[in-house]
Parts: structure tokens; sequence; C-alpha cells
């Protein structure tokens, strides 16, 4: 298998991820109230791949 | 509007504004697509990560396409199960700290709408995002190992909903009963992997029971489950599910009081 089929079948897996965290980032940017520093949840954001935007959307912003 | 119209429209509308709706089906294809890519690069992820020594030579047998699929199952099994905790553990109990129960519970509410608009919409929420990720997982399976016959694969499907569908209730339940989010997460997860344990050291005495979907959703990949055990399994799974959905509307009756102003 070459090298184009890897990266074309990595391709939706790279744009879910990286979709999910530039989502994540801009609503941090844009949130006025985080709960915690937002600096922090940038961190978390950006270092923990799948999960820190799934962190940051059920603990960071004030749902309710 | 009858009022369970109005307050699923509300449970509709929190989903969108908080992104869950997104995010949620986002997750799960995510881990049904790893899973499969990781499998199928695994000798050049081993051979890149180095470490190796010279002349060294390892034979990876492809897994069978049901295999991979078996995997993906896996990985919702334990990651999945904590997503979907995570993110309806406020279902009820959140609302009350945040004091948006108040608005409703100071008007004639009619708690089973109430409790079941919850249920539906994170039913609904849940289940798209297993069969999205289920169907993203049976894509790349296909592309890299070979393909799964669509009944087995709607078979397979289908009797895991049922696990999923039971496991969401008793979250919900379990954020009706507790007073807050946190302890509504811990109790939810302590009790179904409590009793996943106890299913899996002795559970070779019974073979009807609801922790047992996942093992015959995966036996159905490779011809069919005992029809006595599925079943049987089934109809348990459907009443546990109806049982506590009763508890949960009791629950999100009796704790009203416990709202925050």
């Amino acid at each position: 298998m070459s090298d184009l089929t890897i990266v074309l079948a990595l391709l939706p897996v790279l744009i879910i991820q990286f979709g999910l965290m530039i989502f994540a980032l801009v609503d941090l940017i844009r949130n006025p109230r985080t709960v915690g520093p937002k600096w922090l949840w940038g961190i978390i954001i950006v270092i923990g791949n799948i999960i820190g935007p799934v962190l940051y959307f059920i603990f960071g912003r004030r749902n309710y | 509007m009858n009022q369970f119209g109005v307050l699923l429209k509300k449970e509709w509308r929190e989903h969108v504004r908080n992104y869950k709706i997104l995010w949620l089906p986002a997750v799960f294809v995510l881990f049904g697509i790893i899973e499969p890519v990781t499998q199928y690069f695994l000798p050049q992820i081993i051979e890149s990560a180095g470490n190796l020594p010279e002349g060294a030579v390892f034979e990876f047998p492809t897994p069978e396409p049901e295999q991979v699929l078996v995997s993906v199952m896996g990985q919702y099994q334990f990651i999945g199960l904590i997503i979907l905790i995570l993110a309806y553990m406020g279902a009820v109990a959140g609302e009350r700290r945040s004091g948006t129960a108040t608005l409703l519970y100071v008007r004639p509410l009619s708690y089973p709408a109430y409790f079941l608009s919850k249920w539906v919409m994170a039913v609904s929420a849940g289940l798209a995002s297993v069969w999205l990720g289920f169907l993203g997982a049976a894509y790349y399976i296909w592309l890299f190992f070979g393909d799964i016959a669509a009944g087995d694969f709607l078979q397979f499907a289908a009797s895991y909903s049922l696990w999923i569908i039971l496991f969401l209730t008793i979250v919900l339940t379990a954020s009706a009963a507790l007073p807050h989010q946190g302890l509504a997460a811990a109790v939810a997860m302590a009790l179904v992997f409590a009793a996943q344990i106890l299913d899996s050291l002795l559970g070779v005495y019974w073979t009807a029971s609801p922790l047992k979907l996942p093992a015959y959703a995966q036996s159905w990949l490779a011809g069919a489950p005992d029809a006595g055990d599925f079943w049987w399994s089934s109809v348990l799974a459907v009443l546990l599910t109806l049982l506590f959905i009763g508890l949960g509307i009791w629950l999100s009756k009796r704790n009203a009081a416990q709202t925050k102003v």
C-alpha cells in the first residue's frame, strides 16, 4: 500500500479530530465565562487529542 | 402542543446549544474508525516506533473483518460508556443545581413527560452516535479487511443497541435519584461495572442476562447466539429498562424539592 493511500485513509480521522479541536478552541475564545482558567482549557483541548475537547464541552462550559 | 412535545423541544435545543449533538457522534465515529485503521497499520506502527533488534521479524495474522468490528465494540464498552455517562450524568441532577429545574417545577409539570423527554432525547442521540460509529467502522473494515454480511451487521448493532438503551436509562435514573451529577456518574459507573464483574465471575450459572447482550451481539457475527438465551436476555433488558424508567419518573418527582433556587 502506497503512502498516498495511507494519507487518504487517515484523512477523515484527522478532519474529525482537528475539527473537534478547532470547534472547541473557537468556543473557548468566544466564551465569556468558563469554569476554571481559560489558558488551562486551551492546553487541555490541544494536548488531550480526542478526550480534551470532550472534557471542555462537559466540564468547561457553563451549560446551564 | 402537549407537554411532552414542548419538553422534547427543550431537550433538543439544549443538545444543540451545548453542542452535544455534534461532539457525541463525532467521538463515536472517531473511535469507530481509529480501531480498524490502527489494526491495519499495526506492522508499520511497530516498525516506526523502533526499539526492535536488527532483523526481528513479526508475523501479523490479518484479523477477520468480524474480529475488528468486535474490537470496536470493545472500545465502546469502555470509553464509549464512560463518555455516555459524562454526557448524561447531569440530565436531571445538573438541572436541579443550576436552577433550570426551578423554572420547570413551579409549573404544573407532568413528571412522566419530563423524564421521558430526557429519555427519548438521550436514547436517540446515543443510538445515533453508536450506529454512525459502527457504520464508519464497517466502511473502513470493508476497505481494509473484507466485507461483513449486512444481515449480520444489523443483528449485531440492534442487539448492542438494546444494551445501550438500558445503560442510558440507568444513567438517567441515577441522575434523577441523586443530588449531584458527579455522584450520579459515580453511582451509575459503580453499579454497571460491579454488575459486569459479577456477571463475568458468576455468569456461568445463568445465560439470560442483559449484561451478556454485547457478547450475544458478537455471536451474531459468527452464526447466531443460542435463540433462547438471546431472547430471554433481550426480554430482561426491555423489562429492566421499563423498570428504571418508572423508577426515574418517580424519583424525579420525589426529589423535586432538592432544587436550588
